[in-house]
């Protein structure tokens, strides 16, 4: 068989679901550096850009494994068609640009997932779809996800502040923390890259075999490989930057010495995560951990109106997806050929016009905390009050 | 269904490794700061949340920094053993960042 129409749509629709998932998920590594201003906001997302373009080189092995066992595949269960697949993708760009535009970090995967189980449902009932692999991979760690890290990030940044709080009120040498914010929010960068391209890299496989243009539980091919690296990486250096804006400041006011905190409990949650097989959301355990280490600074707030949408918009992601991925499907199953063009127009349609609404409030590297910052020199802000030591009674 | 018991192993590793990160490296500001040199980092564009840094306050703060080191009350053998027990703790969080990338990289770890 040969590349036919949808392939070739199939394909460039996977490498533009990679392409936001790359400027959706610059926040989770880069925005507490930014917040803080241990990196300029385009040195952080030119950085962020070369260790996901690395990440997605390093490791190759997972490809295969893209739908997880959510969707009942094989000899007794359904075969996924390149039209669903392509259905799929459509629900989960379509939700990755309007979290983006509503500055919503939320996770690419569940959007992925939720596109797919989506297209799934129209394509085969629900007998396609395994609900309690559903419950235990994607809604079970979306609760746990950001309440480890929170309490991970609560705890690290109690200690950070403890360490170095000084009572006689000397210099306390916490900007020094601004260095090591280069080193934890890289780390979290790159082990970004290490998943993240590779599922899309499994959706191009997957379509492949699925066409028979590649023998099954092959490797994907290099092609795909580089493709899918410099799709996330030009995604992740356009930078989305109205999620920095929420995850850096939206939440909570981040301070180097928590920023710190809070990427190394990023860092240290996917990496426990994803080699000691419990896996996590890198967005939701980002998230997570600013809220986590918001709570720990003393005088700090957490703004819990945020939180609240942010939590919203992850219950939404998989039925808004889905729903989407959905509708797709059923355009896409109907109308054979002319429904696929229907659902390419209406999905460019879609996305340019979520773009140009993006353009009446442009964010950008700019003005990323611009306001923030212009409320700081209007309002003259008190220096830290001195410490009180507790006293014990 | 949910595997508890790999989730709890998970939420353990992740609190006992991120506290000795960072433990180490504030540990390491302190000496770092009882020694006398206390890092003076500015933003590197003022965008800092609330306090917004301007050359002048950069300054004043390094000002502060050196008065106070100057009143240490510590002898030179002391700040010397603090500085080293700072490089120490730097070492400790390098060596983190280190295994951090040994995990991220299957190449080597063989998985």
């Amino acid at each position: 068989m040969e590349l036919t129409l949808i392939v070739v749509l199939v394909i460039a629709l996977a490498l533009f679901f990679d392409f936001t998932n790359g400027f959706h998920d610059t926040a989770n590594a880069m925005a507490t550096p930014i917040a803080t201003g241990a990196l300029r906001p385009k040195v952080a997302v030119a950085l962020a850009a070369v260790l996901n373009l690395i990440g997605a080189f390093l490791s190759t092995a997972v490809a295969q494994t893209i739908s997880g066992g959510l969707i009942r595949e094989g000899d007794d269960g359904v075969f996924i068609t390149p039209e669903l697949i392509f259905a799929g993708l459509l629900g989960a760009i379509v939700w990755n640009m309007v979290t983006w535009l509503l500055g919503l970090p939320s996770s690419s995967s569940h959007a992925l997932f939720g596109g797919l189980i989506g297209a799934a449902l129209v394509g085969f009932g629900v007998q396609a779809i395994d609900g309690s692999v559903v419950m235990s991979k994607i809604i079970l760690p979306a609760l746990l996800a950001p309440l480890t890290a929170g309490l991970v990030a609560y705890a690290a940044t109690k200690l950070a502040y403890a360490i170095t709080r000084r009572y006689d009120g000397k210099p306390d040498g916490r900007d020094g923390f601004r260095h090591a914010q280069v080193f934890s929010s890289s780390l979290v960068a790159l082990a970004h890259g290490t998943n993240d391209a590779q599922k899309t890299m499994g959706v191009i496989t997957l379509t492949l075999i699925s066409v028979g243009l590649q023998p099954v539980g092959s490797a994907p091919e290099t092609w795909v490989v580089v493709t899918c690296a410099i799709a996330i990486a030009l995604g992740t250096y356009m930078g989305g930057w109205r999620i920095i804006k929420t995850l850096g400041t939206g939440l909570t006011d981040v301070k180097p010495a928590q920023g710190f905190a809070s990427e190394t409990a990023t860092a240290a949650t996917i990496l426990a995560s994803s080699h000691l097989g419990f896996a996590l959301s890198t967005t939701q355990v980002a998230s997570g951990s600013v809220i986590g280490s918001g709570l720990g600074r003393r005088g700090s707030k957490v703004r819990w109106r945020t939180a609240g949408r942010i939590g919203i918009g992850w219950l939404m992601t998989l039925p808004a997806a889905g729903g989407v991925g959905a509708l797709a499907a059923v355009v896409a199953l109907q109308l054979g050929t002319l429904g696929i063009l229907v659902d390419t127009i209406v999905g460019a349609a879609v996305v340019g016009g979520i773009f140009l609404w993006s353009r009446r409030n442009e964010v950008s590297h700019r003005n990323v905390l611009s306001e923030v910052a212009d409320s700081g020199r209007a309002v003259k802000i008190k220096r830290n009050p001195k410490p009180k030591k507790k006293v014990l009674s | 269904m949910i595997e508890w018991s790999s989730f709890l192993i998970v939420l353990v590793a992740s609190i006992t490794s991120t506290a000795a990160v960072v433990s180490a490296y504030a540990l390491g500001i302190r000496l770092l700061t009882v020694s006398g040199r206390t890092p003076i980092v500015t933003p590197a564009e003022f965008t800092d949340a609330i306090t917004v840094v301007s050359p002048a306050e950069a300054k004043a703060a390094a000002k502060r920094a050196a008065k106070a080191a100057k009143k240490s009350p510590l002898t030179d053998g002391q700040k010397r053993a603090a500085l080293l027990g700072a490089w120490a703790c730097f070492a400790i969080s390098a060596a983190a960042v280190l295994f951090g990338i040994y995990l991220i990289v299957p190449a080597l770890h063989g998985g």
